[in-house]
């Protein structure tokens, strides 16, 4: 059998373990193990604990704990609710103000919790019945809070660019700052179709009774700012190179645990614990992933099936667009079926090589993979953030929630078509703060 | 009886797993403050955080295994019903144990070699390596109990397989 050969029978056979229901980490582990035995005999599984074991031995490894602690501390926290208040205050007159400043909480958000579900939970809990009892129809409210979280995971600090990262060694520093420009771009993307609607379909629902002084506007300022400073400060702290993603999250997480407990008076235990416990079961989920992650490539690799593809893929005399657009659609389909962070260890230690064959930039590509599990996120039958706005309005059906976030998914393909014609958008600040990647 | 002492044990092995947590923050912000601001080196930081996330990770397993969350494709248990889904449960299950029992089975052959040889991890810290070796066996053997437990759950009806009561699930 050859490599090729190999490697599409590792496929199918990965596929099939994993429709059975068994978690994904365990699934690839599985894999790893049965086809190593197959092809190199019993000796090989001695090799199996440590390959295990190296694939979570590294320091950089505890920026993912890290951010999804920090990011979960500002979800419990009341900060969700004040920013959206704010902006509220400050678009109130803007027709169909109250869709924009929904969309702009969710960007802001995003770059304060780092997680697509945890920002459609933040903001939706006021935003969806807000918008409902305003007079906005139910599929509009719903859909644009679906669309207006995904943007957890573009806008940095975001959790699977530091997946993306720890699992390509690609710099996150570069990563995040490469998701900048691509968010404000889709936030304005998410605008534009709000204002649009709101002119074409008379959602002006302006309340002339409604008057916020300054005062007013200003006052959520000293509860939000902090946060949003230490951000600012650990994007700072990573492009200058001045410490390591795992010591910046590290320090911005047990800072973030001052800040609620001072700002939002959230200290008792009985806070925390909740806190701790879902952080605790996301970051063991994503580790265990990695580990089985390490065990499935070294497998790959002993069996030189990675080795294999990119090379047939370089010598292939296909157009890399349209091999870009293949594999773009392959990673949309896994992201049907499975959370972003899966698809991102499963998938890109094995295709950012042939990527690179093809000529493509590995940050670059980082971010249109983001926006692709973006569009993951808001279709079934695994789209995080429908079953977060199914909890926050239990009445709403998903194909009410579905036919308004459509609009919005059309968006992040004009976002995807964007990128393919001018990659600038993503790599030029990476390239001006921190200079060329070699 | 057997079904709620697993399950105890699971949630322990979570609290360690929390606690090992909580510790990686803490000395990892003792290492900024040793590094940054009083410009010392740092000597054991790096590998006890290290440590304590690969201790956090499988002694954390079982009990996100009892909680459902580790993330699976559940597009088939969802479209099956009844029987199918019990019996695709069923070999869901006996996947998830052959994984982690050979696991914990070679696991435990690891740290056997770094306890019976005295291993050291080649740095200045140099902390004996059978106490982090020790958490692969142990929490993936505990998973093994878990699942155990989870079978012993659906097939006595006290549970429905895949957790799955209706056509809705809960997302995490």
């Amino acid at each position: 059998m050859s490599e090729l050969q190999l490697g599409l029978l590792v496929a199918v056979v990965t596929i099939v373990v994993l429709l059975t229901g068994v978690p994904v980490a365990f699934a690839l582990g599985f894999v790893a193990i049965a086809f190593l035995v197959a092809m190199e005999g019993t000796f090989a599984l001695g090799s199996v604990p440590n390959v295990l074991f190296a694939g979570l031995d590294s320091f950089a490894l505890l920026s993912i704990p890290m951010f999804i602690l920090m990011g979960g501390i500002i979800a419990a926290s009341r900060a969700g609710a004040d920013l959206y208040e704010a902006l509220e205050r400050w678009m109130y007159r803007v027709p169909g103000g109250l869709m924009l400043s929904n969309l702009g909480a969710c960007g802001i958000f995003a770059a304060l919790s780092g997680s697509s579900p945890a920002t459609c939970a933040a903001i939706g809990k006021m935003g969806i019945p807000e918008m409902r009892q305003r007079g906005y129809p139910t599929s509009v409210a719903t859909g644009a809070i679906a669309a207006g979280g995904t943007l957890g995971i573009l806008i940095p600090p975001s959790i699977t660019m530091i997946v993306y990262g720890i699992a390509t060694e690609t710099s996150i520093g570069r990563l995040f700052l490469a998701g900048v420009l691509p968010g404000l771009m889709l936030v304005a993307l998410f605008m534009a179709w709000g204002l649009f609607a709101s002119w074409r379909y008379g959602y002006q629902i302006v309340n002339p009774e409604l008057r916020f002084s300054l005062r007013d506007k200003l006052v959520v300022l000293p509860k939000v700012g902090p946060f949003l400073a230490i951000i600012v400060g650990i994007l700072w702290v990573l492009y200058g190179g001045v410490a390591t993603p795992s010591e910046a999250a590290g320090v911005g997480a047990m800072l973030c645990l001052l800040l609620v407990a001072v700002i939002y008076r959230m200290y008792r235990p009985a806070d925390l614990v909740h806190v701790f416990r879902n952080a605790l079961r996301e970051s063991v989920m994503i580790l265990m992933i990695i580990a089985a992650a390490e065990l499935f490539s070294f497998m790959m690799s002993s069996l030189f099936i990675t080795q294999t593809l990119a090379m047939s893929v370089g010598d292939m005399d296909v157009n890399p667009w349209v091999m870009l657009a293949f594999i773009n659609i392959f990673l949309l389909i896994m992201g049907f079926f499975l959370p972003p962070v899966a698809v991102i260890l499963m998938a890109a230690p094995t295709l950012l090589p042939i990527v690179e064959t093809l000529g493509f930039d590995a940050i670059w590509f980082a971010v249109v993979l983001t926006v692709n599990m973006e569009i993951g996120l808001i279709t079934p039958p695994v789209g995080l953030n429908l079953y977060v706005i199914n909890g926050i309005a239990p009445d709403v059906r998903l194909q009410t929630i579905l036919w308004g976030a459509l609009p919005f998914m059309l968006c992040m393909v004009v976002a995807i078509v964007l990128l393919c014609l001018f990659p600038g958008i993503a790599t030029w600040l990476p390239e001006y703060l921190m200079g060329p990647s070699i | 009886m057997f079904i709620a002492a697993v399950r105890r044990i699971s949630c322990a092995a979570g609290l360690a797993a929390g606690l090992l947590l909580f510790a990686a923050v803490l000395a990892v912000c003792h290492l900024v403050v040793v590094r940054y601001v009083l410009g010392d080196s740092a000597i054991w930081q790096h590998e006890f955080v290290t440590y304590s996330l690969i201790g956090a990770t499988f002694l954390g397993s079982p009990y996100v295994l009892l909680t459902r969350g580790h993330v699976n494709v559940d597009l088939l248990p969802i479209y099956l019903g009844g029987r199918a889904r019990l019996a695709l449960a069923l070999v869901a299950a006996v996947l998830g144990v052959v994984f982690c029992g050979l696991i914990a089975w070679l696991g435990a052959g690891l740290w056997h070699e770094a306890w019976a040889g005295d291993w050291h991890a080649d740095t200045v810290w140099s902390p004996p390596l059978w106490i982090p070796y020790i958490a692969m066996p142990l929490g993936m053997a505990l998973v093994v109990l878990q699942y155990a437990a989870d079978l012993a759950a659906v097939l006595t009806g006290r549970e429905s397989a895949f957790g799955i009561t209706s056509g809705t699930h809960e997302g995490t």
